[in-house]
């Protein structure tokens, strides 16, 4: 369990987080997506205390970080792959780490072995991979055997076997009652992992909510039709509430109905249909939306200048769908 | 790369006891001793420097015996056989200090001081343990590199008149003095480093100290570096491991104050603790 309550970090006169107010509960995966510079590895430092809050309190299990006789095995934490010196065989700093717990070399030779570490255990961390630094930082986050995981983007430079390993192993993790708390910029994979979602931009707490409620709140459904008379279907479904797109001739995108609708709408004028599907709000549509007003580094578009960040703001999810095309698709 | 199975328990089969439970102590000192203990010994840094500062001692010990042999005995005057047995300490204080920075530095330059403040989030017991794994090493170094220093000059000794009484007090303060004041010099890198963070600055800091600033503030006549010169850090500090002849030499030769030997490294003493706690505040205050 972890409690934030008004957790505040400023650096000069920037606020790098600001007055968030979170709680990450066990037993289930709770993801942490922004964009970067968002403030969620500085939010993650200030729970296990590397970072003073400049206002605000975090507490992990009830206590402050370094209130903990034994933190390790309160929290586990993954922060930086390269917080490990270069210099130092992975089994080494493994066996540093755990020798500030009286913890014993038979676990350090466990979360070697359970991180797939084994081959590259005793040569120099310098050479590592990024794949191979996380998945060290994965096994020192491991040794305590903790109720807790805090993870800073797990599966930054897995590759694609290791990234359904961390998957798997923090549903595993959290099925069991503990605290799972990871974050990431990825957001089709904090769809198929986490249970719940808090995000995050600019420093501020956007949303926080289970992950099926977050891609509920994104724009309304859309139908991608292709046929040879789009235009006379595009005449046909034309309504105040509905607005349709057109990419290329033959294909429009229809929001506001629904595939169902369409399709009897379409067979009942005797128009030709050679695709309808229904195209799902998906987390990735919501997090651009939720976060687009807050990105810190806007790429815009080449050749236009960046779309108007009109994305509608939580508090308003009923806002007209075609304010959202800039975000959504 | 090996693959995990997903279902592999994290926990193992034993039955696990929750935090706080009696069989688990947490952090304790002796711990993080062990810790880092663990830490010193498996980075390149201390496998390099500290067998680089027995071979300084032993090597400028046998070269400073076969020089004055060189000259001849009558013609150097009296010789000390604890000055000469111990003659390496200005090259070893620049290799422990070396070792002593990159102790720090090397944590903060790699983002190993992430984990390590994770592990021990209070901090400070860090920071007194890498003291004190300094302190020992360097003392039990530099008193090895002090008995095979005596073993290398003794094809000397006749000729010279070399002796080493322990039960004279001028050279049981030199031959215990010279891994004190070493001890004490690295502690004294180790606080630099800390404050600074970062390797670079902190060994041109100290190695800038010790092989310039001193040096040229010794012998500026000027009467502000005069009156100071005696107790900026290794200045002082020496003092302990200077024979008797050398002290009264030094002495007649400037007209400023004359630290008694442990006057002198009590004066270094004072610098270390003084920057250490001003390093240990920072450890607690700053971000890492």
């Amino acid at each position: 369990m972890i409690e934030a309550t008004g957790l505040t970090k400023r650096y000069g006169s920037k606020v790098a987080v600001d007055h968030m107010t979170f709680t990450v509960a066990p037993g289930k995966v709770t993801g942490f997506l922004g964009p970067n510079g968002a403030g969620k590895s500085t939010t993650m430092r200030m729970i296990v205390g590397l970072d003073r809050p400049t206002s605000g309190s975090v507490t992990v299990n009830g206590r402050r970080y370094a209130e903990h006789s034994a933190p390790l095995h309160e929290v586990g934490t993954l922060l930086d792959a390269k917080a490990v010196h270069t210099g130092r065989s992975a089994y080494n700093h493994l066996l540093a780490q755990a020798a500030t717990h009286g913890i014993g070399r038979k676990r350090v030779q466990e979360v070697i072995e359970m991180t797939g570490l084994d081959a590259v255990a005793r040569k120099r961390v310098g050479g590592f991979s990024l794949g191979m630094g996380q998945r060290l930082g994965i096994a020192s986050a491991l040794l305590g055997d903790p109720q807790t995981l805090i993870l800073d983007e797990p599966v930054n430079g897995l590759d694609p076997e290791g990234v359904l390993w961390v998957r798997n192993l923090v549903q595993y993790l959290a099925r069991q009652g503990r605290t799972v708390f990871l974050s990431s910029h990825l957001m089709s994979e904090m769809a198929v992992t986490a249970d719940h979602i808090i995000v995050v931009g600019r420093g501020r707490l956007i949303a926080d909510a289970p992950v099926a409620e977050i891609v509920a709140r994104a724009a309304g459904t859309t139908v991608r039709v292709r046929s040879p008379q789009a235009g006379a279907l595009e005449e046909l479904v034309r309504g105040p509430e509905i607005t349709v797109t057109s990419a290329e001739p033959g294909l429009i995108e229809i929001t506001g109905s629904t595939a169902p609708a369409i399709g009897e709408a379409a067979a009942g004028a005797g128009i030709v249909l050679h695709e309808l599907t229904p195209l799902h709000g998906s987390l990735e549509d919501a997090y651009m939306q939720l976060t687009a007003d807050s990105v810190e580094y806007h790429s815009s578009d080449v050749g236009q200048p960046a779309a108007p960040a009109t994305a509608p703001s939580l508090t308003t999810p009923g806002a007209p769908a075609s304010a959202t095309e800039g975000a959504v698709r | 790369m090996t693959t995990l199975s997903p279902t592999a328990d994290p926990s193992t089969s034993r039955n696990r006891p929750r935090a706080g439970a009696p069989d688990r102590l947490g952090v304790t000192f002796p711990r993080v001793v062990a810790s880092e203990w663990i830490k010193f010994r498996t980075v390149r840094a201390a496998a390099w420097t500290l067998p680089i500062t027995a071979l300084l001692m032993v090597g400028m010990a046998f070269l400073q015996a076969w020089g004055i042999s060189q000259i001849g005995a009558e013609d150097f005057g009296p010789v000390s056989g604890a000055s000469v047995v111990t003659s390496g300490w200005f090259f070893a204080q620049l290799a422990v200090s070396v070792l002593a920075i990159l102790t720090i530095t090397g944590e903060y330059s790699t983002g190993m001081v992430r984990s390590t403040f994770a592990a021990t989030p209070r901090r400070l017991p860090t920071l007194w343990a890498k003291a004190l794994v300094l302190v020992v090493t360097v003392a039990v170094t530099s008193l090895v590199a002090i008995a095979l220093a005596w073993v290398a000059v003794q094809p000397f000794a006749s000729d010279l008149g070399l002796s080493l009484d322990l039960g004279e007090s001028e050279t049981l303060r030199i031959l215990l003095g010279t891994p004190l004041y070493l001890s004490t010099i690295a502690v004294f890198a180790f606080a630099i480093g800390t404050l600074l963070r970062h390797s670079a600055g902190a060994l041109a800091v100290v190695l800038g100290l010790l092989l310039v600033i001193e040096q040229v503030l010794s012998v500026l006549p000027l009467r502000f570096f005069e009156v100071i010169s005696p107790f900026l850090p290794s200045t002082a500090g020496t003092r302990l491991i200077m024979d008797d002849a050398t002290l009264e030499m030094m002495d007649a030769a400037r007209d400023t104050v004359s630290l008694s030997p442990w006057g002198g490294y009590g004066v270094l003493a004072l610098w270390t603790v003084v920057l250490l706690a001003a390093a240990a505040v920072l450890v607690r205050r700053r971000d890492a």
